[in-house]
């Protein structure tokens, strides 16, 4: 099981209706049990939520097969269900039940004996910052509050996959920080799998390791953000005034690399591992003035952007795009 | 520990069984019902009627008390299938009134509140969800229609011995299938109003107004066509038509007892098929 994908489509089509939604996708995501989270994006109507509801078993493929960690969504549907929690977009919750009896009823659900369920439900419910409301009923809960309850109840069992639908949507900054900041300690301090599916690029960037774009029901641009991360932070552009013939010969010191293009312009590629104040340092200490020094990385707004056809595809950071549809 | 220092941990300790998650959703649901001073009362109400047909029961057996009783009267009062039916016949009724209160409960506010899709990520099929919530309705019908008659009918063949027992075992087997049928239907119609209106004042409404509609518009068919295959519309006239026919009591004249049960499972069937509608974790707007 060491290398069981998180997410498995093989061809997989699904029809809502005539209309066909997911046109045939095919990709690996992930390894199950690393901890990992995979952002799925793309704009509305792109097929996010169909692909999510086909991996939860709420919608049958209509050819091609789909697998969450190994397993067969649509005829092992109860075996994969008990192994995923599920956060979804929109309200969803019994009103009449405080947080404590919903948690514990969901955990139940999910298989837990009612004494572990109701720990688990205490245990998750001050873990989201919703402990001295645990005893209020849903109902009264404001939206940000609502939210991580949803969250709770998607975590409460302890599964190894968590997919959630868009979890920021509608949280004040405060709230937005603290949902990713979960969503990364689920990741790193439990070591569970995660699926984000949001159309806010910056929560994808911030916590995950990997994103898909959807677009049209097809996978036009699956990339390893780590990697992106890495080989986007060692590109630097320095502009420097002082003598800085001794530069070059400096560089190697810290493991550097660098080209003058004259006029105090550099252009140096850091190994990994080495941050950009190390410049600020060899720079202090060749005693030049920094007139200039930009981290130059792609985003993956421009990622997402070049995906969806808004941007051309130029120079280096067309290398970096691996368009599959 | 206390549980806000202890920090959240993933759970890896054993799973419960499959039919143990299946109870689950009943017995939060009935923990929630009968937490209602409404429902309580409703069901205590419901224990009058067979407390009175107990009192009957031991008078009937134990007519030596009562010498002044003149011997037409004694045979007259007897525990027969004619009895067995004035029992249903009332008990049903008050079932009937629980249902309309407990019944909207049942599905409506996981439908108002969109809970389907958190319950069907869960290991739970949307037959299971279905049978357990007909479970909570059929649970507390059962209580105030199946238990009291077959107390009844044990009382009955504790006073009279075991020759009554078997020359009328048919009575109790009777009262069995009988209120089966009055339970899956009273739940089934409660599931599927509760599943089709989301309000809950107006699914239970919606669920009694079912039956008193049905028997008006089968009357008005029969009154004005001038026929009696009107009631094959009238799902209550139907159940007691059956009852009467198993306890071999006389009825009135309409559909014969083949024509009703195949009416009422055209009716359950119809049922099943607006749950199955409804109880959906995703709209699909074609």
């Amino acid at each position: 099981m060491e290398n069981t994908a998180v997410v498995e489509l093989d061809n997989l089509k699904v029809k809502l209706g005539r209309r066909e939604i997911l046109h045939g996708i095919s990709c690996r995501l992930g390894v199950s049990g690393t901890g990992k989270a995979i952002g799925l994006l793309g704009p509305n109507g792109a097929g996010k939520s169909t692909l999510i509801q086909t991996l939860l078993g709420f919608l049958k493929p209509s050819a091609g097969r789909a697998r969450i960690l190994g397993i067969d969504c649509r005829r092992s549907t109860g075996e994969a269900r008990s192994r995923i929690g599920y956060m979804p977009e929109n309200d969803s919750f019994i009103g009449e039940m405080t947080a404590v009896t919903f948690l514990r009823q969901m955990a139940e659900l999910s298989g837990l004996p009612p004494e572990p369920a109701l720990e688990k439900a205490h245990e998750v419910l001050f873990h989201v910052g919703l402990g001295e409301a645990r005893y209020r009923e849903l109902r009264t809960y404001s939206y940000g509050m609502k939210q991580m309850a949803k969250l709770a109840q998607a975590i409460v069992h302890g599964p190894e996959l968590v997919v959630l639908d868009e979890p920021t949507n509608g949280l004040d900054p405060a709230a937005r920080r603290r949902m990713l900041k979960l969503v990364v300690e689920m990741k790193a301090e439990q070591g569970m799998n995660v699926l984000i599916c949001s159309h806010l690029l910056r929560d994808i960037e911030q916590v995950c390791d990997e994103a898909v774009i959807l677009k049209e029901g097809q996978i036009v641009h699956h990339c390893n953000l780590e990697e992106e991360r890495r080989s986007n932070r060692s590109f630097v552009e320095l502009e420097v005034a002082g003598d800085d013939k001794h530069l070059r010969d400096v560089l190697p010191g810290i493991g550097a690399e660098g080209v003058s293009e004259g006029g105090g312009r550099w252009r140096i590629v850091l190994p990994p591992g080495v941050e950009v104040e190390a410049i600020w340092a060899l720079t202090t200490q060749q005693n030049l003035l920094v007139r200039k020094l930009t981290h130059r990385r792609d985003t993956l707004e421009e990622i997402f952007l070049k995906a969806m056809g808004h941007l051309g595809n130029t120079g280096e950071k067309a290398s970096g795009l691996r368009a599959q549809g | 520990m206390a549980v806000y220092k202890r920090g959240y941990q993933r759970y890896d300790g054993p799973l419960t069984g499959g039919w143990t998650r299946f109870m689950v959703l009943p017995r939060y649901a009935w923990q929630r019902l009968y937490s209602q001073r409404l429902v309580v009362i409703l069901t205590m109400a419901a224990f009058l009627w067979p407390l009175l047909c107990a009192g009957f029961v031991y008078l009937t057996n134990h007519l030596d008390l009562v010498p002044t009783i003149d011997q037409g009267f004694r045979d007259f009062i007897q525990v027969d299938g004619r009895f067995f039916r004035i029992f249903m016949y009332v008990q049903a009724a008050f079932a009937s009134f629980i249902m309309a209160l407990a019944g909207p409960s049942l599905v409506a506010p996981d439908l108002a509140n969109n809970a389907l899709p958190l319950y069907f990520s869960r290991p739970l099929t949307r037959w299971s969800y279905a049978l357990a919530r007909l479970a909570v309705i059929a649970g507390m019908l059962s209580v105030v229609t199946l238990v009291p008659g077959l107390l009844l009918f044990l009382l009955q063949v504790s006073f009279a011995g075991g020759s009554w027992l078997v020359a009328n075992w048919t009575l109790g087997a009777s009262v069995v299938a009988g209120f089966l049928i009055w339970v899956l239907i009273l739940s089934l119609v409660a599931m599927a109003a509760s599943a089709w209106v989301k309000w809950r004042v107006v699914a239970g409404a919606v669920s009694l107004a079912c039956f008193f509609i049905l028997t008006g518009v089968s009357e008005m068919i029969d009154q004005v066509f001038r026929v009696t295959w009107g009631h094959a519309f009238d799902p209550a006239w139907m159940v007691n038509r059956v009852w009467c026919a198993m306890l071999n009591v006389e009825t009135a004249e309409g559909p014969a007892v083949g024509t009703c049960l195949f009416s009422l499972t055209m009716f359950v069937l119809l049922l099943v098929a607006v749950i199955e509608k409804k109880l959906r974790p995703v709209e699909i707007v074609r």
